[in-house]
């Protein structure tokens, strides 16, 4: 397979040697403020130009000469510096912020994605000041909420922290942490996600093109990258929010070379609960809290390294009776090398896991089931700058995956049986190489291949199942055999057209594999929904997606338009058969069906990016539909997260320097459902005859939110503010479920009822930073 | 984990204050009619009937009227095929059959042209040792709930259905068990309700709680198992219909089961 790579490496090499004179100037762009390095900084001269990386390098090749650099990173000052290149220069460079005393907040730069030239499509940013001021339930920043106000993101609905990439299902997005993979990203049974928006420094979605780096979900890419910590001051800030507070501390360990950050979240709705006198309340427990560090540490010129953990759990117990416990814990630990002014090198070792546990307490019959997901992973990449057309990435990712889908402790005595379910265990290796390449002065292509080999290891019982979901077969595997090897090819493409200086036109295809599934039986996520891992018969699932898109900046850059439409094919998806039981030991794949899915749609974003006025409108026109045999008489249905339509409307308003407000409006088509059509009786009880999957649909959803924050102190060592916020302003009672019963008082008649959760929500919060 | 859904909604709404209900108008598809059997055959003597009604629709009332004229046979262990007289409106039963533990029982019937067809075995009894009232705190509220005790055979795959009568009026819940993880114990099981907040409903002293413990083969168990989907109030799984184990497609099942029940009053 190499032989692909081998031939791109040659060519390119074969085009370096035919280059004329030329010089590079490459270095680490940061924040003066806090020594953060900036990434997807611009830096530019005439029509030649570069970002900066995840780590803030760039390296730009230029002909011999005097040039302007101009560099701009999104909420910094523009700055123009001038080079004269008549040999190799390391330029290490750190801009100013834009001042808060501005009368407006004016953002020139794009975000990198948003570039007319970057061939990268399909990609979602949020600065963490969008990520502020947008308003949110119980006042609660939250990542994950807000680029569900994205088009093409969809949110999983109330009391769901899932969201739907372009038709995908919740686990076909792969969310990392500081690259390590976070396996399930909610707090509280879905209403908060794991990130503490505190700790965050940038939140990038890919939904199309994804780069080649990249892979292992069919979706979409969230990849979420946290601040490095203040490598010039001290500083403590923190909230108090009605029902969590948190503290962030960071501060240098060597000023301008290395700093630590500390940052932490904890909810309190339990210690209220316990003030309730009322014992129904008083006696559960339901809390989160997590915990996010990190240090950098420069160890020359040339090395830097980086230590990043998250650590977070929640616990839900209800009396005496029930104990949930699940958490995630995460670290990364990376090694950045820069060999020369043309090649960047990062070595990262990743470890991930995920568990949880149930507590049962029944009389004498007390059980406990724990679950586990955990990862050790590797991954090498190394960026050359080959020259002013070619910017190549080549790397591989190794991962081995330990899986404990379930091991039962009973009491002494118990009814309840010791039963460990079988340990699954693989391993998923990956070997890409990708590269930009401007082809010409509008045409930029970029283009890579993707090859993973997910293998499953022994040892283990395997199975073959008939069509009727019986066991016929059951092989059994050693320690360390190989069960089955998954070999696929992923190529990825994208090319960009510049068509003025204002706009431009985009176009990839990009095909993704996924070997690990979350199988959910339910119409609501949990945190018990079971993660497998591709086996003999549960084939990898693969989707192909292309995509065209159209951007224009309008109006001197104030406003930006962006329209995408993409078709995605879908393969080897997996649904449960009726009357699944989700939770048994032994062949899974007997519960299991198999199909395939589709999804098309179109997206508008109209974004203002300046004045006192700035937020954003976004449309998405879209369907998706399964078609799984045994569901729906083998006929293609829409799947539950089927929307035609999805609106969001986001503004924040800047009114002085002491007030500043905010609102969004969402308005979406109801889910796809099943609804009975017709009712019978069996046991003497009322049971509802149903006939199509998700052939109705949930009551269309809208919501007003508004925020409003009160700047109190800004001193220099000291500032605080009050958040406001009012989730669903105007009351709207959304339809969180609808049941259908026999009604009460007259059991012969039936009816449905809608249960809907949060009408006004008020909150306020108190934010303060110790400068 | 039916356990948990319900336990997160009410956490769910402990957290939010405010979650409100109400019933609304919704327009539903009236799906053509279709047959539901149910078929019992117990380890009790006489007792071997089938009734078969028709689906309705959604905005209809709860009366299910029988379908009279069907031609209705059972078979014990591929013996020759014994009709069942119509007894009342599409009630059909014969005394003739008496179920016997480890006996396979074959249904036929044919109804206004439509063949239909189901295989059963009664499974070997498991004795019901014991039933007793314990209070517990649920939700906070002291709630008396039904305790079972019995011994699970040692083979794998016995399973059980419990039907729970207070003051002879059945529980709604659907109460079953397998030996997935309690092969061969002694087993002390809850029959735990949830959502009944009706006080009137509720377990007092001194009523008469009666508890009928049936013995399933697996098909029967499945069936049990997955009413919950159709139940219009789960939010567990996706709504679907039971797995039924009648062929020709019909609704409903066809089950051999062994009936025992223990009467206890609410100290």
């Amino acid at each position: 397979m190499s032989k692909p790579i081998l031939l791109a490496v040659f060519l390119l090499s074969s085009i370096a040697a035919l280059a004329q004179q030329k010089f590079t100037i490459a270095g680490t762009l940061k924040s003066k403020k806090n020594g953060e390095t900036l990434i997807g900084a611009s830096v530019r001269t005439g029509s030649a130009g570069t970002v900066t990386n995840d780590y803030g390098f760039f390296s730009l090749t230029l002909p011999e000469g005097t040039y302007n650099l101009l560099i701009s990173s999104v909420g910094m000052q523009t700055q123009t510096i001038p080079v004269v290149l008549n040999k190799n220069v390391t330029l290490n460079f750190s801009l100013e912020e834009t001042s808060k005393d501005l009368e407006e907040v004016v953002i020139t730069a794009a975000p990198k994605g948003r570039s007319l030239k970057s061939p990268q499509m399909g990609i979602e940013q949020l600065s963490t000041r969008e990520i502020k001021n947008i308003p949110m339930l119980f006042g609660e920043r939250d990542v994950l909420k807000a680029i569900q106000l994205l088009p093409g993101i969809k949110s999983a609905g109330e009391g769901n922290a899932g969201f739907f990439v372009r038709g995908g299902a919740a686990d076909q997005n792969l969310i990392l942490l500081d690259e390590a993979p976070v396996y399930n990203a909610s707090h509280l049974l879905g209403f908060f996600s794991t990130f503490n928006s505190d700790a965050i420094k940038d939140v990038t979605v890919y939904k199309a093109g994804m780069p080649a780096q990249y892979g292992g979900r069919l979706s979409s890419v969230l990849d979420i990258k946290m601040n490095d910590g203040n490598n010039q001051d001290y500083n403590v800030s923190g909230g108090l929010g009605l029902i969590s507070s948190k503290l962030n501390i960071e501060g240098p360990l060597q000023k301008d070379k290395s700093s630590f950050l500390i940052s932490a979240r904890r909810t309190y709705a339990d210690v209220f609960l316990k003030l309730s006198k009322d014992p129904s309340i008083n006696n559960n427990a339901l809390y989160f809290y997590d915990l996010n560090a990190k240090l950098n540490y420069q160890l020359g010129a040339k090395d830097r390294l980086y230590l990043s953990g998250y650590f977070g759990a929640d616990k839900l117990g209800v009396g005496d009776l029930f104990g949930l416990k699940w958490g995630n814990g995460t670290g990364t630990l990376r090694w950045n090398h820069i060999f020369s002014n043309k090649l960047f090198s990062n070595t990262s070792l990743i470890f991930s896991n995920y568990n949880y546990q149930i507590d049962i307490r029944n009389g004498a019959n007390d059980v406990t089931l724990f679950s586990q997901i955990r990862d050790g992973n590797i991954k090498q990449e190394l960026q050359w700058y080959l020259n002013q057309k070619h910017n190549v990435r080549i790397g591989f990712n190794s991962i081995y995956h330990t899986m404990r889908p379930g091991d039962i402790t009973a009491s002494q005595g118990s009814n309840f049986n010791n039963q460990a379910f079988q340990r699954r265990y693989s391993w998923e290796n990956a070997l890409y190489a990708s590269d930009v390449w401007k082809v010409a002065d509008r045409v930029t292509l970029s283009y890579g291949l993707r090859l993973t080999a997910f293998s499953i290891i022994g040892p283990g019982d395997f199975y073959n199942v008939n069509a009727a979901g019986t066991v016929t077969d059951t092989m059994r595997y050693r320690s360390g055999q190989f069960v089955k090897t998954y070999v696929n090819l992923e190529p990825r493409a994208a090319a960009s057209f510049e068509l003025n200086d204002i706009s431009s036109l985009k176009v990839s295809y990009v095909r993704n594999v996924q070997n690990l599934h979350l199988i959910s039986n339910s119409t609501t996520s949990s945190p018990t929904d079971k993660w497998t891992a591709s086996t003999n018969l549960i084939k990898p699932e693969i989707s192909d997606q292309v995509s065209l898109g159209y951007y224009r900046n309008l109006l001197d850059n104030k406003y930006e338009l962006t329209v995408e439409t993409y078709y995605k094919s879908m393969q080897n998806q997996i649904d449960y058969r009726d009357g699944a039981n989700v939770f048994v030991n032994g062949a899974i794949e007997a519960q299991l069906l198999y199909g395939k899915g589709r999804a098309y749609g179109i997206e508008w974003l109209l974004k203002r990016k300046a004045g006192k006025l700035t937020g954003w409108l976004s449309y998405t026109l879209a369907k998706t539909e399964r078609k799984i045999d045994g569901i729906n008489n083998n006929g293609w249905y829409n799947a539950r997260q089927d929307r035609t339509h999805d609106i969001a409307i986001v503004a924040m308003y800047q009114l002085n320097k002491k007030w500043s407000f905010s609102a969004n409006w969402i308005f979406y088509t109801g889910d796809a459902v099943s609804f009975p059509s017709g009712k019978y009786s069996s046991g003497g009880e009322v049971y509802f005859y149903y006939t199509e999957r998700n052939g109705y649909r949930m009551p269309n959803y809208h919501r007003l939110d508004l925020g409003a924050t009160l700047q109190l102190k800004n001193k220099k060592h000291w500032s605080s503010e009050l958040a406001f916020s009012l989730y669903n302003a105007y009351g709207r009672e959304n339809a969180y479920t609808i049941q259908f019963r026999q009604n009460e008082d007259d059991p012969a008649k039936t009816e449905a009822v809608r249960t809907a959760l949060f009408k006004y929500i008020p909150s306020i919060s108190y934010n303060f930073k110790f400068k | 984990m039916k356990l948990f859904t319900t336990l997160s909604i009410a956490a769910i709404m402990i957290l939010a204050y405010s979650s409100c209900e109400k019933v609304i108008d919704i327009k539903l598809r009236d799906a053509d009619q279709k047959y539901v059997i149910e078929g019992n055959i117990t380890n009790e003597p006489g007792q071997c009937s089938v009734s078969i009604t028709q689906t309705k629709a959604f905005s209809e009332d709860n009366n299910f009227p029988g379908v009279s004229g069907a031609t209705v046979t059972v078979s014990d262990n591929g013996g020759t095929a014994i009709p069942l007289v119509e007894t009342g409106q599409g009630i059909y039963t014969t005394s003739i059959i008496n179920g016997a533990p480890g006996h396979t029982y074959t249904l036929k019937i044919l109804v206004n042209g439509k063949t239909f067809g189901s295989v059963s075995t009664l499974p070997l009894p498991v004795n019901l040792d014991s039933i007793f009232i314990e209070d517990r705190i649920l939700f906070g509220d002291s709630t008396k709930i039904v305790n079972i005790t019995y011994k699970d055979p040692a083979a794998v795959g016995d399973a059980y259905r419990f039907l729970q009568y207070r003051n002879n009026v059945q529980e709604k819940t659907v109460f079953v068990n397998n030996d997935d993880f309690t092969n061969g114990n002694a087993v002390t099981t809850q029959l735990l309700v949830f959502g009944n907040d009706d006080d009137d409903k509720k377990i007092k002293a001194g009523d008469s709680i009666k508890v009928t413990m049936q013995c399933l083969d697996t098909p029967v168990y499945k069936y049990w198992f997955s009413i919950d989907a159709a139940t219009g109030e789960s939010n567990n799984a996706t709504p679907a219909n039971p797995v039924t184990n009648i062929t020709g497609g019909a609704l409903g099942y066809f089950s051999a089961h062994t009936t025992q029940s223990k009467t206890v009053r609410v100290p």
